[in-house]
């Protein structure tokens, strides 16, 4: 009588106890048993003929015998699983079937060594050969089903992608630098989407029929129906599941994977809040001042992305000669070569070739310090053309506004000294050409309170430090 | 010759032969097999640093490239600064033994609930409530970062002191000025990268406190002290030019044939840079000492002025502290003066003590701030307040206050600091932590994470195991960072 036949007749396969379940769950446990007796049996089989392994000739039997049980534990298992349901049909089927036909095979093969029958034409090798490739090919089909049927060939080169008739790889979309160029579902929904849910819901293991891998698929919802609700974060199912608290049934991810950040469920809120649009730049749809700087935040943009660019060594030359100028060059991360340029410690006079060799090293220079270095006004030249400054110390030096004018291309700038110099009105010029400042040194200068009170109303995030004389 | 016998050559001492054979064939087929580099320090070489002119330099991007460790020795009582706590006012004169669980003290003489003598007020954008000891650093809370939860594992201070600048509470490790000049040099060459300015008081436990420990001896502190000579023989004895460096040679050339005849010798090699540094101080340390071209504002600023001549030497502390930040010192730490009271350690006459040592501290403190911050130095200089322990709620006797380990307050202002913030809280009575404890190790943490440095993966190899400051401890308050 057929096991699988009573099985049905019981009703188990409708609803299979908790027990049988948990039976199923060990199956990816015993199912690594007979993969290791049959291959060793198969290697026993291979090595039997040197005279040194002939004694094991009379155990063989036993490896086959060995492997044809736990194989059959291993199928007995692996049906349990499958009637906690959600794989992928198709591959189950194969999947399935093909275990079976292991069992089978190693069940013959443990007869033929046992019984010592001869087999016509070969008979015991293609044997063999059927089962290490049933063996492989199942083995295969099982990791499709749990790790998606794309898991192996993920990082695997083009060639072999190719030739498993799998397209190349695809080429990760270009990290956001601007804000305004996020698309709302690529840049922002579908990251999240990789990052938290498909691993569960893909193509091939569709828990709760539904599957995350792109907008059209999300869009047709799991068993329940859809799973959001345009224009309605609190009835669609997906937002209410990653809301729960942690320890409730329905809560997702589920399994101990970690949860979605708080600002993840932000992003998806107001997703679902803005209609569940498939594409759209998000800066266009509104967001509010607090949603701009979740965003901007959650994709790294508040941070000054220079510093995530990696720069070159410097040139050895380069920085040897600025050293016998007098110039301290430290380097200011492990992992990349910006340097801070410090001459505010030199006792040498500083010269225009010194400044002028400065440009050989723009790129990793983001700290240039020059205070108290007798800089004057046509040195600026030469500083203004370091563009990736981001702290520029021009204190205790006679330069003054006709020098700030060489210094508006310094995008990336984000902190300026200006203590005691002779600089005044000419930052009103300069300033909104500075898109990055926020720190601004104004002490014992010749700007006037007046000047200050007008920028500091102006830009009123930019930290201004101005003590008036007393 | 023979009375010369001390700079000839002698034979090997069995040790010196054992020393000098440890790095022979033996060790490089060792080495060789483990694949270990022969220095602990072993750090990714790339191309800059095959000029010796450069620095190592951080882990990551720093926010402080230089440390003010201003040192409040003896503890601090953090209710009467701090930490206001009203329930001490309401419960003043009961027994604490029937509010609370009262630990053992020191000199175990517990009083009553004490009520702070002074009064707070709020300050500030912030509203940060400072006591009246501080009327100066309370108009600076905006730039200051406040832990109200700090904890100490010693109540005694010579081993608290240990612990909170070594990282550990018994003597010989490293001081935290050593672990970061250690790490990321100094800029200057003629000044030391770890500078402790004496203000009259060297905390119990000694010069130990700022000792290198198992560093290479030239990472350990250099003492200035007060006054117009802060460095003995700071100015040449010598009257006849060029006799100093003539001496200097010969005294060098001693050294190498010495350094020669024992192989690597890190007591000699540190003798030999630090006469070097020493012969480039003399030129060095006069020039920062003279305060010539500060203005009278800025004097004023730190209270030059004062009537209180601890003031005025603590002022001067300060403002010499300034200078060496602006020479690229890296890290500066300042001792408490010596007032006519005890150091901050009031065990009686809470109120006369207290209100002494923060007279002569407060408004040079304030000064140093308000100057560094005008500047624009704040931006990269990290000041650091803090005793080494707490005090209790509770009277020792009457009028005293005894040691208290598991609560007290220190704070930080500047480079990469969120001003305005309060971190941490104490139970009712100021006396334990109850959210958010900081303990000297994340203190350590914070601070090298400031200055760029990962705190876990700053090394150095000893007795067999991969030191650290923060030894196997430590967490980055990221609450207090900007």
């Amino acid at each position: 009588m057929n096991l699988f036949d009573v099985l049905l007749n019981s009703g188990v396969a409708e609803r299979p106890s908790d027990f049988l379940i948990f039976l199923g769950r060990i199956h990816p446990l015993v199912v690594h048993l007979p993969i290791g007796f049959l291959l060793l049996a198969t290697l026993v089989e291979l090595v039997v003929r040197k005279p040194k392994f002939r004694p094991l000739k009379n155990y063989t039997h036993y490896l086959w015998g060995l492997g044809s049980i736990s194989a059959f534990v291993a199928v007995l298992f692996g049906y349990f699983l499958s009637l906690s349901g959600d794989y992928n049909e198709n591959t189950l089927f194969w999947h399935k079937w093909l275990g079976i036909a292991v069992f089978l095979f190693s069940l013959v093969c443990y007869f033929v060594y046992k019984k010592q029958w001869k087999l016509p034409f070969y008979g015991r090798p293609i044997l063999i050969s059927l089962v290490v490739f049933t063996i492989f090919y199942t083995g295969h089909l099982g990791g499709n089903l749990t790790h998606g049927s794309t898991y192996l060939l993920e990082y695997a080169p083009n060639v072999v992608r190719n030739l498993a008739g799998m397209p190349d790889k695809a080429v990760p979309r270009e990290k956001v630098t601007v804000l305004d160029s996020a698309d709302v579902y690529l840049d922002l929904i579908s990251p999240i989407m990789d990052r938290r849910c498909v691993s569960c819901h893909n193509d091939d293991k569709k828990k709760g029929d539904l599957d995350l891998t792109s907008y059209a698929n999300l869009a047709l919802g799991g068993e329940n129906g859809e799973v959001v609700v345009p224009g309605d974060p609190n009835t669609s199912d997906l937002y209410r599941r990653i809301t729960l608290p942690e320890t409730h049934d329905d809560f997702m991810p589920t399994e101990g994977k970690p949860p979605l950040s708080d600002d993840e469920v932000a992003i998806i809120s107001w997703w679902i809040q803005k209609n569940v649009p498939a594409e759209g730049y998000f800066t266009e749809m509104g967001p509010d001042e607090k949603m701009r700087d979740l965003v901007e935040k959650y994709l790294g943009l508040d941070k000054n992305n220079l510093l995530s660019q990696q720069v070159e060594v410097p040139n050895k030359a380069v920085v040897d000669s600025l050293l016998s100028y007098g110039f301290i060059l430290n380097q200011l991360m492990m992992d990349n070569h910006f340097l801070e340029a410090n001459f505010s410690l030199s006792e040498q006079e500083l010269n225009d070739q010194a400044l002028k060799t400065l440009f050989g090293l723009k790129d990793q220079i983001i700290w240039l310090n020059l205070s108290n270095s007798g800089i004057k006004n046509t040195h600026l030249e030469q500083v203004g053309q370091l563009e990736n400054l981001i702290k520029l110390n021009l204190g205790s030096n006679t330069i003054s506004d006709d020098g700030l004018a060489h210094l508006s291309q310094l995008q990336n700038l984000e902190s300026i000294n200006l203590y005691k110099t002779g600089v005044s009105d000419g930052l009103v010029w300069l300033i909104p050409k500075l898109p990055n400042l926020k720190r601004l040194y104004l002490s014992e200068s010749k700007v006037d309170s007046a000047t200050v009170a007008q920028l500091r109303k102006e830009y009123p995030d930019l930290k201004i430090v101005f003590e008036e004389k007393p | 010759m023979s009375k010369y016998h001390n700079f000839m050559q002698r034979p090997l001492s069995r040790r010196e032969m054992l020393t000098i054979c440890k790095g022979g064939f033996g060790s490089l087929a060792f080495m060789s097999l483990f694949g270990a580099t022969t220095f602990s320090c072993s750090r990714s070489k790339t191309a800059l640093d095959s000029s010796s002119n450069l620095l190592l330099g951080p882990h990551h991007l720093p926010k402080a490239k230089n440390v003010i460790f201003l040192y409040m020795d003896g503890g601090v009582s953090q209710v009467d600064s701090f930490d206001p706590k009203p329930r001490l006012a309401k419960e003043n004169g009961q027994d604490p033994r029937k509010k609370f669980k009262v630990d053992a003290t020191q000199f175990d003489n517990v009083g009553k609930i004490l009520k702070s003598p002074w009064d707070f007020k709020q300050y500030g954008d912030c509203g940060m409530p400072v006591s009246d000891l501080f009327p100066h650093i309370a108009t600076c809370v905006d730039d200051i970062a406040l832990i109200r939860s700090m904890t100490s594992q010693f109540p005694e201070h010579t081993n608290a002191n240990y612990f909170l600048h070594t990282g550990s509470g018994l003597q010989g490790r490293p001081s935290m000025g050593s672990w970061m000049t250690y790490g990321l040099g100094s800029e200057n060459k003629n000044i030391p990268g770890y500078v402790v300015l004496d203000g009259g008081l060297i905390p119990p436990g000694g010069l130990d406190n700022f000792k290198n420990g198992f560093l290479p001896a030239s990472y350990q502190a250099s003492i200035l002290r007060a006054g117009p000579q802060p460095v003995a023989n700071i100015i040449p004895k010598e009257n006849v030019p060029n006799l100093q460096e003539r001496k200097l040679d010969f005294i060098k050339q001693l050294d190498d044939k010495q350094l020669e005849a024992l192989g690597e010798a890190d007591a000699i090699e540190s003798a030999i840079s630090n006469y070097e540094l020493a012969y480039k101080m003399q030129s060095s340390i006069p020039e920062l000492t003279e305060f010539k071209e500060e203005t009278e504002a800025t004097k004023k600023l730190y209270g030059f002025d004062s009537d209180d001549p601890h003031t005025r030497g603590y002022a001067a502390q300060c403002l010499l502290a300034r200078r060496l930040v602006e020479r690229g010192v890296r890290f500066i730490e300042l001792t408490c003066p010596k007032v006519s009271a005890d150091r901050w350690d009031q065990h009686g006459d809470l109120k006369d003590g207290h209100e002494k040592n923060a007279h002569a501290v407060d408004q040079p403190i304030a000064g140093l701030i308000k100057d560094l911050k005008s500047r624009g130095m704040l931006e990269e200089t990290l000041v650091v307040w803090t005793g080494e322990f707490g005090r209790t709620p509770f009277a020792q006797g009457t009028d005293g206050r005894d040691h208290n380990p598991s609560a007290f307050s220190m704070w930080m202002a500047g480079a990469g600091i969120k001003g305005g913030t309060i971190f941490g809280r104490t139970d009712e009575y100021g006396y334990r932590v109850i959210e958010n404890e900081v303990t000297v190790h994340d203190l350590h943490a914070t601070i090298m994470h400031l200055m760029g440095i990962d705190h876990e993966h700053l090394t150095f190899r000893f007795g067999g195991r991969d030191m650290r400051l923060t030894d196997v401890h430590g967490h980055v308050i990221k609450d207090v960072l900007a």
